[in-house]
């Protein structure tokens, strides 16, 4: 088991968010977490992520208790978020920004090959190289943060919300290249999405969360021929 | 015209000295939007302790790294112990924890030291020079030497080095540099490390400059490298630089040719007061 998170609570405050959730994601696996805005997606990322702390509950990564250690050390073990609304550094360069994805990682030759190989995925991070982050389109900001997270070879991928904000044609071509990812380079992905048709589509398995607590789960396959979730979430 | 060219070239000392100054200013609002009113305070103290190491060793090369290290100390204690645990408050929560540094330490100084001027009697190893019949004294020259250096090398870490790009990419957005791997608490204790050994060069330089040093001459750059950041633009480092210079050399001819009774240091809040009113993003400041 890459990730298993057992009985997470989350709370803003007094506020609690998530009421105890638990699940888990293989090695290799493309799993998503599908709800309505403010049902708590973003609050379980960041709190794998390290961004926003639990209040109780267990988040085993590799088999180790993860839960209490910092973001940066996450970073360093092999966890990467791209965020919700992309949050590129906006006035760091193209380059420079990937640079960061690299920070504290010292090996030249296999940086020049992870450049190369995510310039080929995104040539238009290569065009704009040079360029001020926040000049780039939001499409193009969103690429950069999937690239910014890729570059030092993660062991899991969170994606917080990356359809929202696009157009439509680049919501599918973002979906792509992660489907890609991880059926052809076997990166495991955890990715959270309103958009519940698109993630249903790509991953293999699914939870959809309701108001802080999992009401669903199961193979994605499955849950697209579900009565109950395609009446409340594909809108079919 | 020659009376003008020396006190431009005063001017610019003056202003080099404000630049030293409001530099920790400003890289300590970039990354935790705080008014750092005690960085002035770390500045009286770069003087002192430079002041206590020259007359024990009579090496001004001991004095200055002797008290670079002790500001840089002093102001990561400050940032741990004060600004830190302040941070999840509204900004006005640590600026009065600010203010409150700043008049402790300045008692500190007097208990110390006592509340008498002291003279700083070095000799800075500079050569004084004279260039179509204006003569740069070794103090100039020094100042002038010991600034370019300093900003130089600050520019240079912060464009140049990982260290410099992990400061940027922190002040920029915390939370995230940190996803990537950055410590970002460790960034911002070297943000204050690097700005507070720089008070303590400008701190040393005021007083082998004036030949004075005292407990409350962080007084009036307190307030003054205040205006001076929103001048340069909140968070601005070349803009305070720029602001600093401009004053200085502003007020230094307002002294030398204006007959009006203005106080020299009303200048800054004449010019903070025309920026918020004109141009509320500063000098170099972004939109924000």
């Amino acid at each position: 088991m890459l990730l298993d998170v057992q009985d997470l609570h989350i709370a803003y405050r007094d506020i609690e968010a998530v009421h105890g959730v638990s699940f888990s994601v293989e090695e290799g696996e493309l799993v998503s977490i599908i709800g309505a805005n403010g049902a708590g997606k973003s609050s379980i990322l960041n709190s794998l992520m390290g961004l926003v702390p639990a209040r109780s509950g267990t988040i085993r990564f590799r088999g180790e208790d993860i839960s209490r250690i910092p973001s940066h050390v996450r970073a360093r073990i092999g966890i990467r978020i791209v965020p919700e609304r992309a949050r590129v550094f906006p006035r760091l360069t193209v380059r420079e920004n990937l640079r960061i994805g690299l920070y504290g990682i010292h090996e030249p030759a296999k940086e020049k090959e992870r450049l190369a190989w995510l310039y080929e995925l995104f040539p238009i991070l290569e065009e704009r190289s040079s360029q001020y982050a926040v000049t780039l389109s939001g499409g193009e900001q969103q690429q950069l943060a999937i690239a910014r997270a890729l570059v030092s070879d993660p062991k899991l991928l969170l994606v917080d919300e990356v359809s929202m904000g696009l157009m439509p044609k680049l919501v599918d071509q973002v979906f792509e290249v992660l489907q890609h990812l991880n059926r052809e380079r076997g990166l495991t992905i955890l990715l959270v999405e309103q958009n519940a048709l698109a993630s249903l589509e790509i991953s293999r398995r699914c939870y959809v969360l309701e108001t802080g607590r999992i009401q669903f789960e199961g193979a994605s396959e499955v849950m697209r021929d579900d009565p109950r979730i395609r009446e409340a979430y594909l809108g079919l | 015209m020659q009376l003008f060219l020396e006190q431009m070239l005063n001017g610019l000392a003056i202003g080099a000295i404000y630049a030293l100054i409001t530099l920790g200013l400003a890289l300590v609002y970039g990354i935790l939007r705080i008014l750092h009113v005690a960085h002035a305070a770390i500045y009286t103290v770069g003087a002192y302790v430079g002041l206590a190491i020259f007359s024990s060793t009579h090496s001004l090369a001991l004095s200055v790294t002797g008290s670079m290290l002790f500001c840089a100390i002093l102001g990561v204690l400050i940032e741990r112990f004060v600004y830190y645990p302040l941070l999840k408050f509204p900004p006005y929560v640590p600026l009065i924890g600010s203010i409150a540094c700043l008049l402790a330490i300045e008692e500190l100084c007097r208990m110390v030291a006592g509340p008498y001027i002291l003279s700083f009697p070095a000799e800075l190893p500079f050569p004084s020079f004279t260039i179509g019949g204006i003569v740069i004294s070794s103090t100039l020259s020094a100042v002038y030497g010991i600034s370019a250096g300093v900003l130089l090398l600050l520019w240079i870490i912060t464009t140049k080095t990982e260290l410099g790009l992990a400061m940027r990419a922190t002040s920029q957005d915390m939370a995230i540099a940190s996803s990537m791997g950055i410590n970002s608490h460790w960034i911002i204790s070297v943000t204050f490390m690097i700005g507070s050994a720089v008070a303590a060069i400008a701190g040393i330089l005021v007083g082998i400059y004036y030949n004075q040093v005292y407990p409350t001459m962080g007084a009036v750059p307190a307030y003054k490298t205040l205006a001076l950041i929103v001048v340069g633009g909140l968070g601005s480092v070349p803009g305070a630089v720029l602001a600093s210079i401009l004053l200085g050399i502003a007020e230094t001819l307002l002294i030398g040719y204006a007959g009006i009774p203005l106080p020299r240091d009303a200048l800054a809040f004449i010019a903070m007061i025309a920026v918020l009113l004109w141009r509320p993003q500063g000098l170099l400041g972004g939109r924000r």
